[in-house]
């Protein structure tokens, strides 16, 4: 079945294009020496969704040429672009899987019913729409986040320097922590602000693989955590030479001041994987939980297919849980002694907090 | 049902050897091809991360269908390149 109705539902990351009577009014290679204008209203849309935070890619059967023209038609930069004779379901799933993102926080536009009906059915949580569905989207609950933040309008930029780190560390062959210095990363962290709350809330919303809690936390909530003496709430900002992410994660720590501390909630962008932060996160809570003179941190954890890379991080991080213990709710509490020699920080990594 | 080839015997040296390619690809690091046995993945040694990590067991679950994640929630089974291997061939052999 096509699901064409603007229901409730989580909100959308990135929506795939089709090229030739979608986006371009008229088809690219029919007219090569004037290649077909841009359609205004959907590059109205496109221009509009982009604000928003959402991603936009295309999928066509054209030649990459045709994705050149349509950046240049439109004006704006898209996150990935899959031109082939592939089938456009294939397309969608390498986009997915160059951006690191869900399936189910996709939507795929065509003018083509053969080209919808074949994605319907081999991607079902992908919402696929016509061209004059998406001409309504912006009005729809799955394309209006809540809250847009600085981070968020600039997504776009961020995948698409995404693209070129990737490059250049398949092209690198050395270690990862080589990499990283090469790369000149950046990393700091440190207590949060009153005004991260909207973006911790972000987070916890969008992040699945690099995320301990498995739910929203409100930003009323984090709001007074961040307030509150008795926790810890800290942020994580990542940067290299190929660009600024600016607050990639954050961690909630409560239990100041006694025996064990407990991290109920950490939560990192998954742009952030591979580039050391999560890594430097762990080290910072087990360090900072040793300065108050806690003897032991604990992470409660959800755990599903889905964070996978967080349950890696934690073993990384020397964290262990009772073997079976993930059976009540999902959740298995892992926990490690922060009384002997700690998890040292990388020398890129800045703590905000030290004196 | 036509008689397929015989399930391939799967010993841990040999899924060692195989693993040490699944590294190298993972990681792009053609000198994870030579490391002995008891290797540590997260530490210095290969400094296994999320990313490669679950590029990794994405790979093993593929051609083994062992899922490791699934199977081994504390992931100890990551120590060593040595205890993947042996772990993957006890499971591999059974399927």
């Amino acid at each position: 079945m096509t699901s064409t109705a603007a229901g409730p539902g989580p909100v959308l990351k990135c929506i795939v294009w089709d090229i030739d009577n979608t986006l371009l009014d008229g088809i690219y290679l029919e007219s090569p020496d004037q290649p077909p204008q841009a359609d205004p209203e959907l590059t109205a849309v496109l221009r509009e969704l982009a604000g928003r935070g959402i991603l936009q890619a295309l999928a066509s059967r054209n030649p990459p040429e045709a994705a050149a023209w349509v950046q240049q038609a439109t004006g704006l930069e898209f996150a990935a672009a899959e031109c082939g004779w592939g089938s456009k379901a294939e397309s969608i799933g390498r986009i997915a899987a160059e951006l690191g993102l869900e399936l189910e926080s996709f939507a795929f536009v065509d003018d083509d019913m053969l080209e919808r009906a074949e994605v319907a059915a081999a991607l079902p949580d992908v919402l696929v729409l016509t061209p004059e569905d998406a001409a309504e989207a912006p009005g729809w609950p799955q394309f209006s986040p809540r809250v847009i933040t600085a981070e968020a309008r600039r997504r776009s930029d961020l995948y698409a320097e995404r693209r070129r780190r990737q490059a250049a560390a398949a092209a690198f062959g050395g270690s990862r922590d080589d990499f990283l210095r090469q790369a000149g990363t950046r990393i700091t962290i440190g207590r949060a602000a009153l005004a991260d709350a909207p973006r911790l809330h972000e987070l916890s919303v969008r992040t699945h693989q690099l995320n301990s809690v498995g739910e929203p936390i409100a930003a009323t909530e984090l709001a007074s955590l961040i307030s509150s003496p008795g926790h810890v709430v800290a942020t994580v900002t990542l940067a290299d030479n190929f660009g600024d992410d600016g607050l990639v994660g954050a961690a909630i720590m409560t239990g100041k001041a006694s025996a064990v501390m407990t991290a109920p909630a950490i939560m990192m962008s998954c742009r952030a994987l591979g580039r050391g932060a999560l890594d430097a996160l762990l080290a910072w809570l087990c360090r900072t939980a040793a300065s108050t003179g806690a003897t032991e941190i604990q992470v409660p954890c959800l755990v599903t297919e889905r964070n996978v890379p967080m349950r890696l991080a934690l073993a990384a991080a020397g964290l262990r849980a009772e073997p079976g213990a993930a059976a009540a709710g999902g959740r298995a509490l892992f926990a490690r002694s922060v009384a002997g020699e700690l998890p040292a920080l990388a020398g890129w990594v800045t703590d905000r907090d030290a004196p | 049902m036509s008689a397929g080839p015989p399930p391939a015997a799967y010993d841990p040296t040999t899924v060692a050897d195989q693993l040490r390619e699944l590294l190298a690809e993972v990681t792009g690091r053609a000198d994870l091809l030579a490391i002995p046995a008891e290797t540590e993945l997260f530490a210095a040694g290969v400094g296994l991360d999320s990313l490669a990590g679950t590029l990794l067991l994405r790979r093993i679950k593929r051609r083994y269908a062992v899922d490791v994640a699934a199977e081994d929630l504390n992931l100890d089974a990551l120590q060593t390149l040595g205890t993947l291997a042996e772990f993957i061939a006890a499971r591999a052999a059974r399927g």
